[in-house]
């Protein structure tokens, strides 16, 4: 028997299709894997579930009874409870009349937390709350409309692990309970070991439904892509080891208790990988680098020589770039991709005056073929999937020039196949003799990528591991500040 | 962690202090200061106070409603029209309807922004035009006048101020206090704070800022009936509505209201709403002429808010 059955649902947006035909069945007690490149339509498919949006075609059954919610509140009302990637939480106002937004128990709601370790004041405002912790009193929220059916999208990707873990006991329970959950995530090797079953969309279409098991995270990737397979990661092109060149220098870096005597050195030609959990100060060090924020105390030095940067354009003069953990802080949403190609060019085009648009249209032609942006959606940057932006993103830097890219979690939340263009893409910087510094969440894969790594822990740095000890248990182990590695060369 | 209610308690306490001074300083000014001069100045406050609780209800709300003047006046005017020389029942009777209309204006004008998805500012600038003009053309001379009894029940009887104190206080408490604890006022707070946020919440968006203008029109319309009561008249003149519409506006950023949605209160602005009445007044006993007391009126807002802003910073960066 289906608990809940998805049948041929269309969906399209003006003349963008972003649901040919889609099916999904979830039978009571699993946890279902919905998983898909950026732009396959996972997300429309969870809309249409949740109420948050309608189909135009199809028909959805819960327990054989046929469904449509007109809101999100008669979703959660008939048992489907949805988790965003964004939490649906009002910011200005205090938990507690977030949850009587919501009809939500407080006593129901608390136990759930407090199942998870967690004590949050409800008096608390709750923009002010960190975003971890919002998902899991988001989770903890949708816990409490006891929903026969649990949606989670992405809720492990900005998660620090023990938070992460939590989630995922969370999921068993429910599904022991005989309810189910859908799961969508980019982590194929969660996927693989807490699903039962996964369904993968590709262009709007359910291409393959199976059980997950050992190996079957190649199947994911072949059917994700379809025929234009590639390997999850281009392979590593000849390291730029050769260069000894050092272009940045950071020495005894502070900031406040969040940094604490930071030092390390990119090399000209590397990629270097930084690895750390959530909120280590990593942050706050891509903020000083990139010349948003002024450090307590310490120097940095570009080409051997001292810098101090008073404001983001001083680091851009010299030649570091920033691509920001959040897409939307970096893009003009409403703008077309080519002047948010060209935004930080202005400058080298013509500071005052028309711009003029040829040069500029030669720069942005060479960025979007060398990223291989998806032009279709070229007028308003905010209509492209996550992956299209933030190649958009980084694109800017290749069409602005830059000695030192600086990568803050550059593909949370990406699809595998643009996940290996962007990868290859910061090799080729590097064998052009450009630096790259890369923080990414996903340990993994910073040996895919980097010539060495650095480890922060509790904003200092914890060691340096050259690439070929960088294996995930390594690394795992270091991000958690676990003392006496082999391997670790303490800095 | 509670920062951010902190800073809304000491911009409270900022413009309480800042009333008091000035209430002080308006004291010493009068040969006498007793129950007849904290009437007057209750009975000058009234309109603007609760035109200012229902502006700082939309601006929470995520909207602004530059035709809130306007409406106070089509009040006015009506009220002014139909209650002259009538008696107590039926200048009830006409003040019950004039609610009823502005109640039914804030509908409108909170269905037409739901529906046509332009802008607040844009639709209720246009309906500002419209109703000031409907106004024009009822009342065309100023005049009229209402019920001496009816009046009473705003400006009362004597040297009590009581009664003017309640026209202030009961909306706030009968109004503001039971909404803000409902789900509509919630509701209200969310679409003003993150309207995505809001839908997946489960609040209907287009409904609650109906009702969001709605009772913003209800306080327009009391608004409107205060001042046919004090002045005893009507008139529909455009000036008056438009300086109204912007000392609410005024009032509501005086008041800790964030122009940005979702925070704040109906407190403040009606301690903020007695200052912006303070300052002219004051210039004015000092023999000033009244254009500086405007210069003066607005770089305080200014200065206000920069506070404000510093305040909201410091609170960010010690978090």
């Amino acid at each position: 028997m289906a608990h809940l059955k998805i049948d041929n649902v269309a969906k399209s947006y003006g003349s963008v299709v972003a649901l040919k035909s889609a099916n999904l069945e979830v039978i009571p007690g699993e946890i279902h894997a919905l998983l898909g490149a950026n732009g396959a339509g996972k997300s429309t498919l969870m809309k249409i579930l949740t109420g948050v949006t309608t189909l135009d075609a199809g028909s959805i059954s819960l327990n054989d009874l046929p469904i449509s919610f007109s809101s999100p509140d008669e979703a959660r009302k008939n048992g489907v409870a949805p988790v965003f990637q964004d939490p649906a939480l009002i910011p200005d106002i205090s938990l507690r009349r977030n949850l009587k937004l919501t009809s939500t128990d407080e006593k129901k709601f608390v136990s759930h937390l407090q199942a998870m370790g967690l004590t949050v004041d409800l008096s608390t405002i709750t923009g002010l709350i960190e975003l971890p912790v919002l998902r899991m009193i988001d989770l903890a929220r949708a816990l409490s409309h006891d929903p026969e059916i649990l949606i989670l999208d992405e809720i492990t990707a900005a998660l620090p692990i023990d938070l992460a873990e939590k989630v995922i006991a969370i999921m068993e329970k429910h599904k022991a309970n005989g309810k189910s959950v859908i799961f969508i995530s980019h982590r194929l090797a969660e996927v693989e070991s807490i699903c039962d079953r996964a369904t993968v969309l590709r262009d709007g279409i359910d291409v393959d439904t199976f059980a997950t098991d050992e190996g079957s995270e190649e199947r994911i990737v072949t059917s994700m892509l379809g025929t234009k397979s590639m390997p999850i990661i281009n392979p590593k092109s000849e390291l730029g080891i050769g260069s000894e060149q050092i272009f940045l220098e950071v020495e005894n870096l502070t900031q406040g208790q969040m940094l604490t005597g930071v030092s390390f050195t990119v090399k000209k030609g590397e990629v270097l990988g930084l690895a750390a959990l959530e909120g280590q100060g990593q942050d706050l060090l891509f903020e000083i680098l990139a010349g948003e924020r002024k450090p307590d105390g310490g120097s940095i030095k570009v080409n051997g020589e001292p810098v101090k940067f008073k404001h983001p354009r001083d680091a851009i003069a010299r030649a570091i770039g920033y691509v920001p953990g959040d897409r939307k802080t970096a893009l003009l949403p409403q703008r077309s991709i080519h002047e948010n190609l060209a935004v930080t060019t202005f400058r080298k085009i013509r500071s005052w005056g028309k711009i003029n648009s040829t040069s500029e249209s030669e720069l942005v032609s060479n960025a979007i073929d060398s990223l291989q942006i998806d032009t279709r959606a070229a007028s308003q940057v905010r209509q492209l999937s996550g992956g299209n932006q933030q190649k958009v993103t980084i694109g800017r830097w290749v069409t602005t020039g830059f000695d030192l890219l600086l990568c803050f979690d550059p593909t949370r939340g990406i699809d595998v196949g643009t996940k290996a263009q962007i990868y290859a893409l910061m090799r080729e910087f590097a064998d052009q003799g450009h630096s790259v510094l890369l923080f990414t969440s996903e340990l993994r894969e910073i040996p895919l990528v980097c010539d060495r790594a650095i480890i922060i822990y509790e904003g200092k740095i914890q060691g340096e591991l050259p690439i070929e000890k960088c294996d995930e248990a390594t690394l795992l182990n270091a991000v958690h500040g676990l003392p006496g590695l082999p391997g670790l060369d303490v800095a | 962690m509670k920062n951010l209610r902190l800073r809304e308690r000491s911009w409270t306490i900022g413009i309480t202090i800042l009333f008091l001074i000035l209430g002080f300083w308006r004291s010493q000014q009068l040969p006498k200061f007793g129950g007849y001069e904290i009437k007057t100045i209750i009975l000058g406050v009234v309109p603007i106070a609760l035109l200012a609780m229902g502006q700082s209800l939309i601006v929470i709300g995520g909207g602004i409603n530059l035709a809130i003047g306007a409406e106070a006046l089509l009040i006015n005017c009506l009220t002014a029209k139909f209650m002259n020389g009538t008696s107590f029942i039926h200048s009830l009777l006409i003040a019950i309807l004039g609610l009823l209309a502005s109640v039914a204006v804030g509908v409108l004008t909170g269905w037409i922004i739901g529906a046509s998805g332009i802008a607040d500012i844009v639709v209720t600038l246009a309906t500002s035009f419209i109703i000031v003009g409907i106004a024009m053309v009822i009342f065309p001379i100023p005049g009229g006048g209402t019920n001496a009894h009816f009046a009473q029940l705003i400006t009362g009887g004597g040297n009590s101020f009581l009664l003017p104190l309640l026209a202030i206080a009961l909306p706030y408490l009968l109004i503001w206090a039971p909404l803000y604890r409902s789900r509509t006022g919630i509701a209200i707070f969310a679409i003003g704070s993150n309207k995505d946020a809001a839908f997946l919440s489960g609040v209907d968006v287009k409904t609650t800022r109906i009702k969001l203008y709605a009772i913003g029109g209800l306080f327009a319309g009391f608004s409107g009936i205060a001042l046919t009561c004090v002045t005893k008249s009507g008139s529909a003149i455009i000036t008056i509505s438009n300086a109204a519409t912007l000392n609410s506006v005024a009032a509501s950023v005086l008041g800790g209201i964030a122009l940005s949605g979702g925070v704040g209160g109906l407190f403040g602005p009606v301690l903020a709403s007695v200052v912006i009445y303070f300052i002219p007044t004051i210039m004015l006993g000092y023999g000033i002429d009244p254009a500086y007391s405007q210069i003066i009126q607005g770089t305080l807002t200014i200065s206000v808010v920069l506070v404000g802003g510093w305040l909201r910073l410091r609170a960010k960066r010690s978090k």
